[in-house]
């Protein structure tokens, strides 16, 4: 077969495959452009309470910077963002560095570490809503018992965000592990019998090797965990949709309310675009952190 | 005189064509003139649609259609209903409905199929459209359209523990001093339980807070403009929120029904103003029994006015088969339907169901269930189906509403900061109507 020959073979094959796999792109994409595209268009609408809608051009996002919820709701997001990535960070390299060196752990005890995160948050929130109630609960049955005094826990509007923070670091702690420990497995050994023949400290030898080397494997379990925690919904709403007041209503909650409750799904869907906005920034900026840590 | 006369001969023959106009109609109706189709019901979880659903198999065995039921919670149901209503579907031929809440909106943004001429001339003779309590009907109908038909009737109840009301020497509250005086008293002489429980849960103070407010002789709205700032008002605030602050249990503003209901069953509350929808969740283990007594909330210097509410059913304006719809709708809200879910604990909304002799034995059967029927019957009679803000943003106002009630049960703002700033947020809601 001459060379223009097997080209033509080529391209004809090309086109079958591009042709055959066409349908599947398309519906893909639609699938995600649709959604997006959307919500940008309802986001320039404006409805009323009744649901009559006109258009609004850019009325709902100037109206973003005047609302004084937006601005609370953004602060409750990135305290809890902050408060619970900090708290399942550094739990999690703890947990992960637990579980890599205690090999001997019985199977059971291991999956007993990791079974909070495959429990459904709606439950998780149910369970520690019973625990965490100030008459009824055992949380403040134990803390009584050691003589402490009881807390309000959710209905305090000091201590609902760190109490939403400490449930959700309950429930995704393990799976920062789980990341972490993957990453712990694949370190070279080699490193660490230079360490040991050089006389170096096992504080010193996590500070210097383990640490630095783990960043990379860390900053990936953080971009995980930013996207999930910038969107926090279900435990709150299950928990305290939002209150005690206005004390825990996220960026995504009041969207919800916004929407669902009141109606005006096009200043709804400003608020999302906006929080999508968050989100993929800080993701961009934990990706180019991971760059600057790569090794 | 001759105009009488005249009008006289020819009023009585239009009514009498009516009347037998009706009759014919109701001696057309047939049951299984829609048999095949399939009528999709959007339905609140909740023991009224509970005790409705226990008989669907009669429905489908009466009319030969299927009845395909979508169930949520209350606010989930309201989020598919949203985004069904928005996108103009079909989807959803009937959904249940709070007048009281949504109907000024929903009617507005022409979610309700118009079922007064259904509810005229496509009705079964047995069905007796007038039995129906005609305060929830009234309340159903928007712009002269009736938009749902009654399944129920409920409002919050005052539900006191008897055992501790006579360790501690008090006597069944009369007003609304009587109940912080008698809080006061259980605090000192019982420590073990709450003295008073009802919802601090923000979306669902109104409920409870708008019986509060009438009784005392306030009102939501004067000349057009929020009146929370009123004399009456503050004082219902004041009174509300400092029995849940002062003898609440701790945490009290995460409290709706689910843990009232528990706080109050398990022997943990002396008194709890909770929906009377909740009995059979209050009585369920049969602990409280025989030590609860019942009574609709004791009076304010304006008397006795009770919030007094309803679910209702509704047919989507955007149904294909409005006419189908419409059967399950007459079905369910018959009175053969509505006395068997009457003996299930669901209060009927037709008076004489209520006074129906097999429902009067169920009743008779247990003290705590006639105090019950007693407090109910005063519901009807005087009750006020406004929860929160006439206006169509009702939803909203009941944010409001709930925020002023936990800044004062939290001791944010002063009762004049709390007034001043949900008026405030208030009249801008009312403007917008």
């Amino acid at each position: 077969m001459s060379d223009t020959a097997a080209t033509l073979t080529q391209d004809r094959q090309k086109l079958e495959m591009a042709a055959l796999s066409a349908p599947a792109v398309a519906f893909t994409v639609a699938m995600i452009a649709f959604p997006v595209v959307y919500t940008i268009w309802l986001g320039f609408q404006t409805f009323s309470s009744t649901g009559k809608q006109s258009f609004a051009g850019l009325t709902n996002y100037s109206k973003l910077i005047s609302d004084v919820e937006f601005w609370h709701g953004l602060w409750v997001t990135i305290a809890l963002f902050v408060l619970s990535l900090v708290l399942q960070l550094v739990f999690g390299v703890w947990l992960a560095l637990v579980l890599f060196h205690a090999k001997r752990l019985p199977g059971i005890v291991r999956s007993l570490f990791i079974s909070p995160f495959m429990m459904p948050p709606v439950v998780a929130g149910m369970m520690w809503l019973v625990i965490l109630d100030p008459s009824l609960g055992a949380a403040n049955y134990i803390l009584q018992a050691f003589g402490l005094p009881p807390s309000d826990w959710l209905a305090s509007p000091t201590w609902v965000i760190p109490t939403v923070a400490l449930i959700d670091s309950w429930q995704w702690t393990p799976y920062v592990a789980l990341i972490v420990l993957g990453g712990l497995q694949s370190l070279p050994p080699s490193v660490y019998e230079a360490a040991q023949i050089d006389g170096a400290s096992p504080f010193k030898t996590f500070q210097r090797i383990t640490l630095p080397l783990l960043l990379p494997t860390i900053v990936t379990a953080a971009i995980l965990r930013s996207v999930d925690l910038l969107r926090f919904f279900d435990i709150i709403y299950i928990t305290t949709q939002g209150g005690p007041g206005n004390a825990s209503n996220t960026l995504n909650i009041y969207g919800f309310r916004v929407g669902f409750e009141f109606f005006d799904i096009g200043y709804a869907s400003a608020l999302m675009l906006t929080l999508t906005a968050i989100v993929f920034g800080a993701v961009m900026a934990f990706n180019r952190l991971r760059g600057a840590v790569a090794w | 005189m001759k105009a009488r006369m005249l009008a006289t001969r020819v009023a009585l023959p239009v009514l009498a064509i009516a009347a037998v106009s009706a009759q014919a109609h109701a001696a057309d109706f047939d049951w299984m003139k829609f048999k095949g189709k399939t009528v999709t019901f959007l339905a609140n979880n909740n023991p009224v649609s509970q005790a409705l659903l226990t008989y669907k198999v009669d429905f489908e065995k009466l009319t030969g259609m299927t009845l395909k039921v979508d169930g949520y919670q209350e606010q989930q149901m309201r989020q598919r209903l949203v985004t069904v209503m928005n996108a103009n579907s079909d989807e959803v031929d009937v959904f249940m409905t709070l007048p009281s809440r949504e109907g000024e909106q929903f009617a507005a943004a022409g979610w309700y199929g118009d079922l007064t001429a259904m509810a005229k001339d496509a009705v079964a003779k047995d069905y007796d459209a007038s039995g129906l309590s005609q305060a929830l009907v009234k309340a159903a109908t928007f712009g002269g359209k009736l938009t749902s038909m009654p399944m129920n009737l409920e409002g919050p109840i005052f539900y006191y523990r008897t055992d501790i009301f006579k360790k501690c020497g008090i006597e069944a509250p009369k007003t609304i001093k009587d109940v912080e005086a008698a809080a006061e008293k259980i605090k000192t002489c019982d420590s073990t339980v709450t003295p008073f429980v009802s919802r601090g849960l923000k979306p669902a103070i109104a409920y409870t807070f708008s019986n509060v407010l009438h009784n005392v002789g306030g009102s939501y709205i004067a000349n057009g403009k929020s009146n929370l700032c009123s004399a009456k008002a503050k004082d219902a605030l004041d009174t509300y929120s400092r029995l849940l602050r002062d003898f609440g249990p701790p945490g009290v503003v995460n409290y709706s029904f689910q843990q009232i209901s528990a706080l109050y069953r398990g022997g943990r509350a002396a008194m709890a103003f909770e929906s009377s929808n909740e009995l059979r969740t209050v009585m369920e283990g049969g602990a409280r029994l025989k030590d609860t007594g019942l009574l609709p909330f004791p009076a304010g210097d304006a008397g006795q006015v009770p919030t007094t509410i309803g679910w209702g059913m509704a047919v989507s304006s955007h149904s294909k088969q409005p006419d189908a719809a419409w059967y399950f709708v007459q079905w369910a809200t018959s009175p053969e339907v509505q006395k068997k879910m009457a003996l299930q604990g669901i209060a009927p909304p037709r008076p004489a169901v209520a006074n129906d002799p097999e429902y009067r034995k169920w009743i008779d059967e247990e003290p705590v269930r006639k105090e019950w029927q007693a407090a109910l019957d005063v519901l009807a009679t005087k009750g006020s189906s406004e929860v929160g803000y006439p206006i169509v943003a009702n939803p909203q106002s009941r944010e409001f509403i709930g925020q002023a009630v936990q800044d004062l049960i939290l001791k944010q703002k002063t009762v004049d900061q709390a007034c001043a700033d949900a008026d405030k947020a208030l009249d801008a809601l009312i403007a917008l109507n």
